[in-house]
């Protein structure tokens, strides 16, 4: 049997998260009154399209 | 004369949810008429289009683009009004607690054992991967994972013995603590593995419903138990299941898995594993129960099955208890059917499902293939049955409106009804419908009421077909409990209230709802359709 001894840790444990995305994922689990932060992420700017905005604005 | 004005933020990101909240606010401005903040998907320039909410500036920006679309009254100041909206999008985050780096906030939660992900699918594998390094397992919401990026990351997570669990992974529960969309449920002896986001809904609100309880739900994503993926976190679950002492019985909830992983499955539960197992392979083919694992492997067709099957591997008492108060005995299906089958007009044929869970439209098709045959379908289980156009229903029809031709660039219909409460007026013109049926999914993540924002549509479509002289059936299955913020029983009586049949489980919804259109509402189909559907193998 695989090793499942962090799954059971988890199991085990008061459930801690770390929300990376919706914010609204974060703000339902305060809600429940669970322990967890929330990253404010966003896709890095394509720089192609930075440049071409550049260059529409040059030429 | 009104005025209609869009504005384009070039490469403007605001996730989904946000925009839909920040739409709502910007309606409750002085002077508007209607207004959205959407991304220029084609999906949201087509929604504003029918709300004449699109200008041309508006037709001309892109997917990465944001559109303000204000409507105002001829009086109001839309300058105004756009400035008010902007400043709305750029004012302080209301998040107390947020970081801008994985590792900041790792380091400021001491402990955090889970990372929860929904980032767009192509940056996953990039947000997910440090999360695993350093011995913290994942639920990853994402859809558009791409495939390798999902079997890479499910291997490096075994390795370490992680849980990844998706992508498209919309549920699980785990200690208790509903991760994306879950519902509050008992505590319990049943474990529950879940490729089908949905699915892992309804059968731990049933099982909490009938009484007993689950120890954790663990959602694995659809493409899991597909060759490709070969059934890592599935395989690697059901082995923590096994290992848990408060686990008595595990359940397992899919479509069906590719033959070599169900293969493996089953090859587990015979070889390695030692408690009791229910499999639910929604659409799967039977399987041969291997001989040492009878008795303690019981095999079901549906949701509902399911649910009960684990709870009878419990106790006996329960579930007995379970089938006649939960669960609504035959003779009950008959009495329903019969009487709304008597209310329709000649030409009303027809069933229209419109659902927000994946997993409940796939259970309603399959159930409907064996009760009428192919129906027509976004998602349908036979190829030729492909609504050509998905916002047109034909004959029967069941819609999966969260799936992607619906949500590109809009929060999922469990968020944000709009489609399906203009979808459910549309269908009601239709003079050939006799049955809508509606998936009302509670729970965390879920709208904050999503029967009292129905009710308007219901009761203007069932208006619509009065004025046609015919009476439109409505049946609604609400998944929740009465510990959810929503509370179930709440729901319940708002639809009941507006004449809508509430159905306790969503087999049984689909059972009611082929009954109604075919008139065929004898008690021997009922029988059989409980004996084969709602009721395990062992």
């Amino acid at each position: 049997m695989s090793n499942v001894e962090k799954i059971l840790e988890l199991f085990r444990s008061e459930v801690k998260i770390v929300n990376v995305g919706l914010e609204y994922f974060y703000k339902e689990l305060k809600k429940q009154g669970v322990q967890a932060v929330h990253v404010m992420w966003q896709p890095r700017p394509k720089l192609e399209k930075d440049l071409e905005e550049i260059l529409d604005k040059i030429l | 004369m009104p005025t209609v004005r869009n504005v384009v933020k070039k490469n403007f990101f605001r996730d989904s949810v946000q925009l839909l909240h920040l739409s709502e606010e910007a309606k409750k401005l002085p002077g508007v008429i209607d207004a959205a903040v959407v991304m220029g998907t084609e999906l949201n320039k087509e929604l504003l289009e029918k709300q004449g909410l699109l200008t041309r500036k508006g037709r001309e920006a892109g997917e990465n683009d944001m559109i303000i679309a204000v409507k105002a009254e001829d009086s109001a100041d839309i300058e105004g009004i756009i400035s008010k909206i902007e400043e709305m999008l750029t004012a302080p985050t209301t998040v107390e607690t947020y970081y801008y780096s994985i590792e900041s906030a790792i380091e400021h939660l001491p402990g955090a054992n889970l990372a929860l992900v929904s980032v767009p699918g192509q940056y996953a594998k990039e947000v997910v991967k440090p999360f695993l390094e350093r011995g913290i397992h994942v639920h990853l919401f994402s859809d558009h994972v791409p495939l390798e990026d999902e079997i890479e990351l499910k291997r490096f997570a075994a390795e370490r013995g992680l849980l990844v669990m998706g992508p498209e992974a919309g549920t699980s529960i785990i200690n208790g603590v509903a991760v994306a969309f879950a519902n509050v449920v008992n505590r319990g002896p049943i474990g529950i593995v879940a490729a089908a986001g949905t699915g892992l809904q309804e059968v731990s609100v049933l099982i909490s419903r009938a009484g007993s309880g689950i120890t954790h739900g663990i959602g694995v994503g659809g493409r899991d138990v597909k060759s490709a993926v070969g059934g890592i976190m599935t395989l690697l679950s059901m082995g923590a299941f096994e290992a848990d002492p408060d686990t008595q019985v595990i359940t397992i909830v899919s479509k069906p898995p590719s033959p070599d992983v169900q293969d493996k499955i089953i090859n587990f539960i015979a070889n390695e594993g030692k408690k009791k197992y229910v499999t639910c392979f929604i659409g799967g083919k039977d399987y041969e129960i291997p001989p040492v694992a009878k008795g303690r492997l019981v095999q079901t067709r549906t949701l509902h099955a399911a649910a009960l099957e684990a709870v009878r591997m419990v106790s006996e008492d329960l579930y007995k208890e379970a089938v006649k108060k939960v669960f609504l005995p035959p003779e009950e299906v008959v009495k329903i059917a019969e009487a709304e089958a008597s209310k329709l007009s000649e030409g009303q044929k027809y069933l229209r499902g419109l659902f927000t869970g994946g997993t409940l439209t796939y259970e309603s098709l399959v159930i409907f293939q064996e009760l009428l045959g192919d129906v027509w379908s976004n998602t349908p289980l036979n190829k030729d049955y492909q609504l050509p156009d998905p916002w047109k229903s034909k004959e029967n029809s069941v819609v999966d409106l969260g799936e992607e031709e619906f949500t590109a660039g809009r929060a999922h219909p469990m968020i944000d009804p709009t489609i399906r409460v203009q979808r459910i007026v549309e269908e009601a013109k239709d003079p050939e419908v006799a049955v809508l049926m509606l998936d009302m999914v509670i729970g965390y993540g879920s709208h904050p009421d999503p029967a009292g924002a129905h009710l308007d549509a219901i009761r203007k479509a069932k208006e619509i077909a009065k004025e046609g002289g015919r009476h439109l059936v409505v049946l609604a299955h609400v998944l929740g409990t009465d510990e959810d913020p929503q509370n179930a029983a709440e729901q319940e009586r708002k639809l009941r209230e507006a004449g809508v049949i509430v159905l306790p489980t969503n087999a049984l919804m689909a059972l009611t709802a082929a009954m109604i259109v075919t008139g065929r509402t004898d008690e021997a189909l009922v029988k059989s359709f409980y004996e084969k559907f709602l009721v395990g193998r062992r």
